[in-house]
């Protein structure tokens, strides 16, 4: 048992790398356009700050914008770690969203395709929610919440360009 | 061999419940506990209260491992120390080995081989440039000439625009910077700095207490052989539960 244990612990440890988010951006958007970025006023801080519950890591955020496609590499803390998202908005609304990096040792299952796809097509609200929000997975319950806020953060930025 | 009579057998089975229950009932209880306060850990508040005491701190290994090395930027001090880097105390967000460090218009830039990271005054990170963004991984080199800044990936020197997102590849010799040793205090105030600044939650410590983890191999097995404790003490219990024949 505690072979098994010992075997299990160490097969979980690290973090889970789906995608490199060069290959994101080129797998969706078709190169690598050149990096644009957002430089968060004091006012879009806030409206971050509603979303997120606190700052995002840096106060610049980069994008790429291709074919009428924007893609954004965001991050947000999952319990104890970040967890790097792919999110592809048009039209001001979803398109793709992936988990790039998965860094916790629960809830990776939000790296599914099938729990991301959910996603797709939706928009924000007026009280910046999403038009419609993602099943719960349980267990990963933090992990979805912070993919909720990313794909929230993505539609928010969009409109800040 | 010979079956012990229904008497004798009983009274075997009374005796090793009786002696296992009491070695396995400490190990079970709080097994019990910490399993029940898991369960609740969220209305408990154990996510936000946090352990900050030495003793168990010292148990995850807080302190990164090898010597601290570091940059001198004006007054401020960039530290990697164990793939983790630090501004003055402070932990960066950044991670990896320390490339270079250097002021740049107000701002200070941070080099590992794979980022760079720029801060602002207040020390928050403004921005964080990737393989996305740079001309090329790893870096070897950032250094301030001229006010622009250069760098050297994969044995090409490139300057910057003032953006940080345009690059132009550039002949100009950019010096290699050496790390240098923190000396003894100022490594000791970042080494009482990450002690206290890194509270574990306390849920994850009786998580880890639940699973005998915490302490190493002789808290796995302890907690393993608490349950199987627990699991013969369940058979014994129903061996002994049927009535004495009157």
């Amino acid at each position: 048992m505690i072979a098994f244990l010992l075997c299990g612990g160490s097969a979980f440890a690290g973090p889970r790398v789906y995608q490199k988010p060069s290959e994101f951006i080129q797998s969706n958007l078709g190169a690598i356009p050149a990096t644009q970025a957002i430089t968060l006023t004091s006012a879009q801080q806030k409206q971050v700050r509603a979303i997120l519950g606190h700052n995002y890591r840096t106060k610049a955020i980069r994008y790429w914008t291709s074919k009428g496609k924007t893609a954004f590499i965001l991050e947000e803390v999952g319990k104890n770690e970040y967890i790097t998202t792919g999110i592809v908005v048009k039209n001001n609304k979803i398109e793709a969203v992936k988990v790039l990096v998965y860094r916790e040792s629960h809830g990776w299952e939000v790296g599914r395709p099938a729990f991301t796809k959910q996603f797709k097509g939706a928009a924000l609200e007026t009280n910046s929610h999403l038009s419609k929000n993602p099943r719960n997975i349980a267990g990963a319950t933090l992990s979805v919440r912070a993919l909720t806020k990313l794909a929230r953060l993505a539609l928010f930025l969009e409109r800040q360009k | 061999m010979t079956t012990p009579p229904p008497k004798r057998r009983r009274n075997l089975a009374r005796k090793w419940h009786r002696w296992l229950g009491l070695v396995a009932a400490f190990p079970i209880l709080w097994l019990a506990i910490s399993g029940v306060m898991l369960n609740h850990a969220q209305p408990l508040g154990l996510n936000d209260r946090m352990v900050t005491s030495g003793w168990v701190l010292r148990h995850y290994n807080q302190l990164p491992e090898g010597k601290p090395a570091a940059f001198r930027v004006g007054d401020r001090l960039v530290t990697e120390w164990g793939g983790e880097l630090f501004l003055d105390q402070k932990p960066l967000l950044l991670q990896g080995d320390l490339v270079a460090a250097a002021a740049f218009k107000g701002q200070l830039v941070i080099a590992t081989p794979e980022k760079i990271a720029i801060f602002d005054g207040s020390d928050e990170m403004l921005l964080e440039l990737d393989d996305l963004s740079l001309p090329a991984t790893p870096l070897q080199a950032i250094q301030v000439i001229n006010d622009r800044l250069h760098l050297v990936a994969a044995d090409q020197s490139y300057v910057l625009s003032d953006d940080f997102f345009s690059t132009e590849k550039t002949t100009q010799a950019v010096s290699l910077a050496e790390l240098e040793e923190l000396l003894p205090d100022e490594e000791k105030l970042l080494a009482a700095s990450i002690r206290t600044r890194r509270g574990m939650p306390l849920s994850r410590v009786i998580l880890d207490a639940h699973s005998g983890s915490l302490f190493g191999w002789p808290g796995w097995v302890i907690t393993d052989l608490s349950a199987i404790g627990l699991v013969i003490l369940t058979l014994l219990g129903m061996r002994l539960f049927p009535r004495r024949k009157a």
